[in-house]
Parts: C-alpha cells; structure tokens; sequence
C-alpha cells in the first residue's frame, strides 16, 4: 500500500485509509474521553468529603468570617474551637497538602467573588524561589478552569499549553480517579474526616532525625514574590483584617531569605507578618509535632491559642483606662 | 523539546506532514533543519559543539577513505580523539579534577586548578558514540566515507535519535535518507502505535514509579529497609520504561517519515541470566561495546584471565559511559563482576542443578533464573540511583538488615505505581508467549486494535504524569 508523496491529496484508496482511519480513531477518542470526563465532573463535585471536597467547598460554599490559607501546615495548624470560642466568630481552613501561593490566591479570589471574610490568615512556608515544585499546583485548580473564570491566569503560568490539553474532559481530573471514586462510594466514611477544614493529626514525632535535607537555594522567582504580594493587597482591599504567619517547625530550617522576604513585604503593606520558626515552645518538642513540618493536634491547640490571643489583642484597640476595647471588626459568630 | 510534551508533538506532526509533501530531494534538507532546531531547543550554543565534531568527523571520514597506511591511523585517532576531547571536557573534566584534588589531598598536596562550571550537552555521549562508530566503520572499509555534508551531519543529528539513541551504525542509517520513503499507511500506523505505547510506557509507568522513588531515594536515610527494597524494585521499571519508552518514541517517529532505526529493548526483566539481559537491554549502545571496544581488545579469543578482564573493562567503561560518577562506574564494574563469576560458576551451577533435580524442571528452573539475573539487576541499579558510594552502602545495609516502619507516602502513587507495574508485565510476557516484537497488542481485527490504542490514550490522560520531567538518559 504505497502512494507516491505528491499524490497525498489525491484521495488515492491509501489517503482515504488514512483519513477514514484517523477521523473514526479521533471520535472514538473524543466520544470516550467526553464521557468519562463527564462521569469524573459529576463525580468530583457530588464528593461530600476529602480534600477535593474541602477545596470546592472553600470555592463555593463556605462563608466563615475567619478563613485560613496555606499549604498542608495550614490545615493541621489552625483548631476551629480555639478561633470561634476566642473571637467569637465562624471559622474554615482552607489548607491543602502541596499547595503554593498560586493557587492560594487563586482560591482567595473566588471566596472575594462571592463574599468577604472578616479575618484572612495566610500560613506561609514557601521560599519564593523557582523551582519546577513552584508551580505543581495550579493542577489542583484545572477542575474549576471551566467555571472560575478567576483561576485561569493561575493554571495558564503552568504551562502556555494548557488551553489545549484542556479540550480534554478527562485532562482536570488527572491523576484523581482513585480519590474522586472512593469519594463517592460508602468508603468515604472511613476517610481522614476534616473539623472545618481542620485535619487533626495525633502522632507525637518518635524518629530520629539522622540529617535535614540540606537545603539548595535556587533564584527568587518574581513571579511567586509577586504573587504573594498580590494575596496581602486583594486580602486587604476586600476589607478583611489580614494577618501572615510563619507556622513552628521541629527544626530550625534555613528559611531565612523567605522570612526576610516576607517581612519586607508585610512591612510595606503594613500587614503583621508573625514568624513562630524559632520559637522555643516548638523547636524540638516532640509532643507537639507528628513529623518534621506538622504540628499534632495538642500542638495545633497550643499554636492555634497563641494566633487567637494575638489576633484578640491586634483588632482590639486598647483603652487609656484599661478596659476592653472596640473591637475594629464587628464581631457577630454566624 | 521532549518526546512527552505538546510542542514536540506539533513539531512532529508538522515536520512529518511537511517531509511527506516536498519533493524526495529536498527532504534531507527539512529533516536537518528541523533536527537543528529540535536540538537548540534544549541549550541553542550546544550545537556549535556538535557542528565542531560534525565537521572534524566528515573530513576525517573522506581523508581516511582517500589514504593508506599508517596515515589513516592518524585520521582515525584525530577523529577519536576530538569526539573523545568534547567528552572529557563536558561530561568527565569535573570528575577527573574532583578525584585529582582529593588524591592530592591525601598526600598533602592542593589542587588550585577549578572545576568548570558548565551544563552537560543533552545527548553528548550518544551522538559522539554515534559519530566514533562512523569514523570507526569507514577505517575498517566496511562503509563508505559520505561525501554529502548535508546528509553526514544528518546521520548524527537525525532528531529522533539525537538525544538518548538509539545508537545507529552507518551501514544501517546513511543509505535510508537516500531512500524515498512513501505515504505507507501500515507502517505509519504502526510506527504511531509504537510512538503511543512509549508515551505509555514513560508518563504512565516510568514518570509515576518516579514519585515514590524519588521521595525514598532522595531522602534515603529516612526510610527503611522495606521501604527501599520496594523503591528499588520500582526503579528497575522506572528506568526501563523511561528509556524504553524513549526509544519506542523514537524508533516510532523515525518509522512514520519511512526510516528504521535499530531496536534498543527486548523484554530485558525476562532474561535469564546477566548475559541474556545485556543482549535485550540498551542493545544499540551493548553492540557498539562488543564491537568497538570488546573485539578491538581481543574478545574471547585470547588467554582465559585476558578474556575476563576484556569483559570486566567492557563493563567498566560502560559504567563511566553512563556518568561521570563512582556510582555509575561500580555499577559497570558489578555487570562486569556478574559475567565473569557466571563464567566462572557455570559448571559448578549445572552440576548443582542437576543434584536437585532442578534441570528436569526447565519452567521452574527459568523463572528462578529470571527472579535471580532481576534481584542482581536491582543490586546494581542502586548503585547506578544512589547519589553517592557512601548512600549506595547505607542503602544496601537497610535492606539487608530490614529495619523501619514501611513507607506508604500517598497510598494512590502505590495503587498506580504497582498496577502500572502489572500491566507492563501482563504485556512483556504476553508479547513473549506470542512471539511479538515490540508492539502490545498485534491483531487483524481493525477496530479492536484501535480500541486497545484508544484505551492506552484514555489512561494516560486518567493516570499520565504530566510534569515527570525529561527522560532519565538525556543526562548522558
């Protein structure tokens, strides 16, 4: 079966083949690929728990005055009870394992587009630097691409091509099939259960620690930097009271460049950055971590008191003659 | 430009359309261009060293076919010479100066002279390799010089196995872009499926096994001896299915536009012994050895004690091929060490084996080779992962001793990582049963293949790794 190279346009048997061949591969392609893409969508936002479902629902549905942001440090952190008994007001985490500030702001743009929380802490612990793991998040966000119009800049920094893998319906749910089915079979009852976005961890840290990585600095990516900038000064501009926090660790880990970077940041939007990195509380208190980066939960209860008292103390104004002061929020717990 | 990325595959499908409506001799012309440009997508100054050994080797080869006597000797050792130059100082400088100042360190001596600080050319030692077979060929009289200059520089740039091979003879590449290759259909089909099936095999497989193995090996002083015993095993398949997947990619790209290129894998984790897995693994680069260096040495037709040391520097050097490392070259040196002590033993063994019984058994006696000639193969691979001698041993020890909790990491990577796993054997022994060659699926029955492909496509959007990266051997 060999036509010569001019005759391609010929519509000779061979290139018809070809054609027909390619063109019935293609909708046999696409016709699967709608369907379980399709199946996968419905799947995905039916989830009533998970982190998927935690995301979604941070997007779309939450309305608690006090949201908190950040990576899987931020959801292990932040005890709901200890904010709403403290300040008297409603309480979500909107936390997620391996997520930057990309998609964090991302998020914070779509809870803005619906309302406006009355206390916003970011948790940070990126290090502002580029690196390929910069911007593995945004695939977290490709399930909203196409009805959050506020997350398409983020996803589009991944990749300049991610306009056409998305002609795919399968393509946002990636790597999700696993999570996004046991989501939705009975299994997901024994599923990690979140306490408003909270997860609560409750190992004390037991392993030795032989080495801590050893820590490469790459570039400032300005793109990051900018970003987080970007978060402080939308965060600000809604209204919201808008407080940074650099969450313990176990060790003392060389974040010093990020930390100066965020203080200079905070200091120019005249926002309280609050660093808890070497904190003697913490650092090497096994009873209060489950690893190296994450606080258990009588850690988090600890930690989560601190913030509130500090956070009490900063929206209240105090008065000459001591007594409480007005609070600059008005503070009413939905 | 990756194999595994969108832009290649815009690159592909216009080069490709465009090589089949240009006239035949225009066509040498187009697959250049689109080779230059594929290679300075990566590092663009790069390709004044390739254009260097390009020239170096084009006048070497007609020098060396217009000559006689020991001046063609010359031209060759000019040839090798300059290949070999670019190597060292790209891909070994760093090394032999490291090794140089803590040798002298030693001896209380410093080495004031610095290391250089540059990126390793993508594909060096595959294309140099390639470029020396030429030069080698020509001086043997067994190809003629190519007087094209276009069409030579071809032959080392041809981009589907410019960067990671395989590793293409002159007597097998040079005559096909003389060739006119039609609008075949068969051979366009199966040269896409082939192309499918090492997408498969690199983003699905390879790039997910990456994950866990990564995380392990990279903090490898965390995790236990359960823990890496798995990441070993999982990384046997990862570098398989990374580089396989590469060559079938390849091997595919180049059979669409109508050009065969040499098989580089053969099932490898079925073979039975170290010798059968050098013959299925990395063929093209295992053939260029044995022909270049192993026969130049003597081979096996020389005194016993020579023969194994021809085959244990074979090995050696092969290791060193592969980086400049001590890591890379004890992994070369274990290889070396299993051939010869398989050599050594063999009597011995089959003596054993008839003692019990074993040799009445031929399919039990098999699969206990193949469960063997993997574990010797997973015992080097750490040597060939480890970042360090020193982390290889402590790797080694944890293993033997067992010790730790089992690290699960995200319990999904696992889920995907062992049924990859699966799926790749339930094809290779398949493929190995049927006697097919490299395809996972061959039938007569139109829409039940394109069903299979179809399915191979649909996974790799469900469970495909997107952002795994190059492939493990552009780095040599």
């Amino acid at each position: 079966m060999m036509v010569d190279n001019l005759s391609i346009f010929n519509f000779s048997k061979v290139v018809k083949k070809t054609i027909i061949s390619i063109v019935t591969f293609v909708i046999i392609l696409y016709s699967l690929d709608f369907v379980i893409g399709r199946t996968l969508r419905y799947l995905y936002f039916n989830e009533k728990s998970g982190y998927q479902f935690r995301t979604t629902y941070a997007m779309d549905s939450t309305k608690a005055d006090i949201l908190v942001f950040g990576s899987s440090r931020a959801s292990h952190h932040y005890c709901p009870e200890v904010f709403e008994d403290s300040l008297k007001m409603t309480f979500y985490d909107t936390g997620r394992d391996g997520i930057g500030i990309l998609v964090q702001t991302a998020i914070l743009k779509s809870v803005l587009k619906r309302y406006t929380p009355k206390i916003i802490i970011l948790d940070y612990f990126g290090d502002f630097e580029a690196n390929k793991n910069s911007f593995d998040g945004p695939a977290f966000l490709l399930p909203y691409y196409r009805t959050h119009e506020e997350v398409r800049k983020t996803i589009e920094l991944n990749d300049s091509f991610e306009r056409v893998k998305l002609i795919s319906e399968i393509y946002p749910f990636n790597s999700q099939i696993l999570s996004i089915v046991s989501g939705n079979l009975k299994v997901s009852k024994k599923r990690i259960t979140d306490n408003k976005g909270y997860i609560p961890l409750y190992k004390e840290w037991q392993a030795r620690i032989d080495s801590i990585e050893t820590y490469k600095t790459h570039p400032i990516d300005s793109v990051i930097k900018n970003t987080f900038r970007e978060f402080i000064s939308i965060a600000k501009k809604s209204g919201a009271k808008v407080f940074i926090v650099y969450s313990p660790v176990f060790e003392k880990y060389d974040k010093k460049r990020a930390i100066e970077i965020c203080t200079d940041i905070c200091n120019s939007e005249n926002v309280p950055f609050w660093d808890y990195s070497k904190d003697t509380l913490f650092l090497n208190n096994r009873h209060l971590f489950q690893d190296v980066l994450h606080l258990n939960n009588n850690g988090a209860k600890i930690f989560s008191n601190i913030i509130a008292e500090k956070i009490k103390d900063n929206i209240y104004q105090s008065q000459p003659n001591g007594n409480p002061g007005q609070p600059i929020l008005k503070m009413k717990s939905r | 430009m990756l194999f595994n990325s969108l832009p290649f595959a815009l690159f592909f499908i216009v080069v490709t359309t465009l090589y089949f409506l240009i006239p035949h001799r225009f066509r040498w012309l187009l697959l250049l261009a689109s080779s230059c440009y594929f290679y300075m997508a990566f590092i663009p100054v790069y390709i004044l060293i390739l254009g260097f050994t390009i020239v170096i080797d084009y006048f070497a080869g007609i020098w060396l076919e217009k000559t006689e006597g020991t001046k063609r000797k010359y031209f060759l050792i000019a040839s090798l010479v300059a290949n070999i130059g670019v190597l060292a100082v790209f891909k070994y400088y760093n090394f032999l100066n490291t090794n140089l100042s803590a040798l002298l360190n030693t001896i209380g001596y410093r080495n004031t002279i610095p290391n250089l600080s540059i990126i390793l050319p993508i594909g060096l030692s595959f294309h140099t390799f390639q470029a020396m077979s030429y030069t080698i060929e020509v001086y043997r009289r067994n190809q003629k010089a190519e007087h094209h200059f276009g069409i030579y520089s071809l032959y080392v740039m041809f981009y589907p196995q410019l960067v990671a091979g395989p590793i293409e003879r002159p007597q097998h590449l040079l005559h096909q872009f003389y060739e006119k290759h039609y609008f075949d259909y068969e051979r366009i089909v199966e040269g896409l499926k082939l192309m499918i099936w090492g997408l498969f095999m690199k983003i699905v497989i390879a790039d997910r096994l990456a994950i866990y193995v990564n995380a392990v090996y990279n903090n490898s002083v965390q995790h236990s001896g359960l823990t890496l015993l798995l990441a070993t095993i999982f990384f046997a398949f990862q570098i398989y299915c990374d580089f396989a997947g590469y060559s079938n990619m390849a091997i595919g790209a180049a059979k669409v536009m109508g050009f065969n290129l040499m098989a580089n894998f053969n099932r490898p984790y079925i073979s039975a012994s170290i010798s059968e897995f050098w013959k299925r693994w990395h063929i093209s680069l295992s053939t260029w050895f044995r022909d270049y260096l192993y026969i130049s040495l003597g081979g096996n037709r020389v005194s016993v004690p020579r023969w194994y040391f021809n085959l244990f520097i074979v090995f050696v050097i092969s290791g060193l091929w592969h980086g400049a490392n001590w890591t890379f070259i004890i992994w070369g040196a274990l290889n070396g060490f299993y051939l010869v002590f398989a050599i050594l033993t063999e009597n011995w063994r089959k003596q054993f084996n008839h003692f019990i019984y074993l040799d009445t058994l031929p399919r039990l006696h098999r699969t206990l080779q193949i469960m063997i000639t993997f574990g010797l193969c997973c015992f080097a691979w750490i040597f060939f992962r480890a970042n360090s001698l020193h982390e290889a041993y402590s790797i080694i020890l944890k293993i033997i001793t067992f010790s730790g909790p089992f690290y699960v990491g995200e319990w999904h990577q696992l889920v995907y990582g062992l049924a990859a796993i699966a799926f790749l054997l339930l094809v290779e022994f398949r493929r190995a049963n049927l006697g097919q060659s490299y395809l996972p699926l061959i039938t007569n029955h139109w829409l039940k293949e394109q069903l299979v492909y179809i399915m191979l496509i649909i996974i790799i959007l469900l469970i495909g790794v997107y952002d795994g990266g190059q492939f493990i051997y552009f780095q040599f």
